[in-house]
């Protein structure tokens, strides 16, 4: 069993300043934190999880949040349900795009790489690493993916669901640019709503913090629209997008609707060469959890089949977070296990040994 | 089936504090509301998390208009996982009644508390 969602986390951010130069070390040293002192610089978050949304059950060491403490990973997560490898996302260093300024967001998303692969990936064999970019910075998201990317053990580019512009806009190309050269798969992890990026409600602000949890898959609409339209998997036709945290059921009617648009309306996008969902069918990929929970389990299952869901979903379990999906209890057909809890992620992570 | 009673000893719980506990092979979360005891099984019927080691609390009351009212202190228990609310007493969910945790009786002896298990 393979987990494509785990969050590590680090005691505080100061641990980033070891590995940052003295522009950016000060900056981070001396600069202002939205959070107080030692937290992570990130300028948004106007949707206050009202219980905090990290399992309550974890209680990790003093000084610790459930993620930091990697002897608890251990046992809560890796041996107890056996995990081959576990893909580890980070925590903060997601909101890496909510900092206006790209040259500091770029700088805190090398200092994060050095720090999880001397500080993470060295403490299991098991653990697999994200590289985080600066979606903000296109320019210096590429040339940390070609400084990076190549690391045994960093088997995807990471960025934010959340962003100023829709992916497929071609200020970002040359991310995929990088990715595909490199040959990793970029994945676009829920967070970073609000501030200088996009709501994650279209009708702008939402209130609550449930409220802006169920609704953020609008901004997976988007990017995931903009992305095929806008034609980079014609340019880029290895690139692999893994979809994280931002629901899935949402998909098919998306796609429904982007097919019926492309047959009367190609003239728009004339680099387009097949239906939409075509594209979505063989570049995109989505992570479970939080896989939805209709009363009836059937409507759920009719979504995942219209998705092709066994070849298209890698599971995840988010951990430790309070939606957190236990892998025993995940809700698919029993003859898709071996594909979405192992195949179908090695496919995309070919980093990962490859059964034959 | 008939029910054992297992004498756990003295808790030297306050009001509003819990202790999950091993009874019989079972993960127990055993709790002081208000001056009487009560027990639940530690596992979630949502999806079986560790439903006890959340955090004891009391909610909003459901009102007709736009205003909070904190009333139940100390008498639910928040799921550890995805924080769904149960009444410790009956176990219900309060969102949904049809959902309950499994709970035990407790009654005091001298010699100390009674598992009704
Ligand atoms: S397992 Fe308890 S609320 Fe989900």
């Amino acid at each position: 069993m393979i987990d494509c969602d785990v969050h590590n986390d680090w005691v505080n951010a100061d641990v980033l300043l070891p590995y940052m130069d003295e522009t950016f070390g000060d900056f981070l040293r001396r600069g202002e934190r939205a959070g107080g002192a030692q937290s992570f610089p990130h300028g948004h978050r106007p949707w206050l999880h009202p219980e905090g949304y990290r399992r309550a059950d974890l209680n990790p060491a003093e000084g610790h949040s459930a993620g930091s403490d990697y002897a608890m990973m251990k046992e809560q997560l890796l041996d107890k349900y056996d995990l081959e490898y576990a893909i580890l996302t980070g925590e903060e260093i997601i909101d890496l795009s909510t900092i206006a300024n790209p040259y500091y967001a770029s700088a805190m998303a090398k200092a994060n790489n050095e720090y999880l692969i001397h500080e993470w990936l060295t403490l299991d064999k098991r653990l697999k690493g994200s590289l985080a970019v600066a979606p903000q910075d296109p320019e210096g998201a590429a040339a940390e993916i070609r400084r990076r990317g190549d690391h045994p053990d960093i088997v995807q580019v990471m960025l934010s669901s959340a962003a100023r512009r829709p992916y497929g806009d071609p200020f970002y190309n040359p991310i995929w640019e990088a990715a595909a050269e490199v040959g990793l798969p970029v994945a676009m992890h829920l967070g970073g709503n609000g501030g200088v990026n996009a709501e994650s409600s279209f009708a702008m602000p939402p209130t609550f913090y449930y409220e802006h949890h169920a609704l953020l898959c609008q901004s997976a609409m988007s990017h995931v629209a903009s992305l095929i339209l806008h034609g980079v998997f014609e340019k880029w036709p290895t690139l692999q997008f893994v979809i994280i945290e931002c629901g899935i059921s949402w998909l098919p009617p998306v796609l429904w609707r982007l097919d019926s648009g492309w047959k009367a309306l190609r003239k728009e996008t004339p680099w387009l060469k097949r239906l939409p969902s075509e594209y979505a069918r063989d570049h995109l990929r989505f992570t479970t959890q939080p896989l939805e929970q209709p009363p009836n389990s059937d409507h759920m299952l009719a979504m995942l089949e219209a998705m092709d869901g066994k070849n298209t979903l890698l599971f995840s379990s988010d951990y430790p977070h309070w939606d957190f999906d236990d892998p025993y209890e995940v809700a698919i057909p029993k003859d898709w296990h071996e594909n979405v809890f192992d195949l179908n992620i090695r496919k995309v992570y070919k980093k990962l040994p490859q059964k034959s | 089936m008939a029910k054992k009673q297992i004498n756990i000893g003295i808790a030297d719980l306050n009001p509003g504090e819990r202790k999950i506990i091993e009874v019989d092979g079972k993960s127990i979360g055993l709790f002081n509301v208000n001056g009487d005891y009560f027990a639940m099984h530690n596992r979630c019927p949502h999806m079986g998390g560790q439903l006890c080691a959340g955090p004891v609390t009391g909610t909003t009351l459901p009102t007709d208009k736009t205003e909070f009212i904190y009333g139940r202190h100390n008498e639910l228990v928040r799921c550890g996982w995805h924080g769904w609310e149960f009444e410790i007493k009956s176990g219900i969910c309060t969102v949904d009644p049809k959902m309950r945790a499994k709970v035990y009786k407790v009654t005091r002896e001298e010699s100390g508390l009674i598992l009704h298990i």
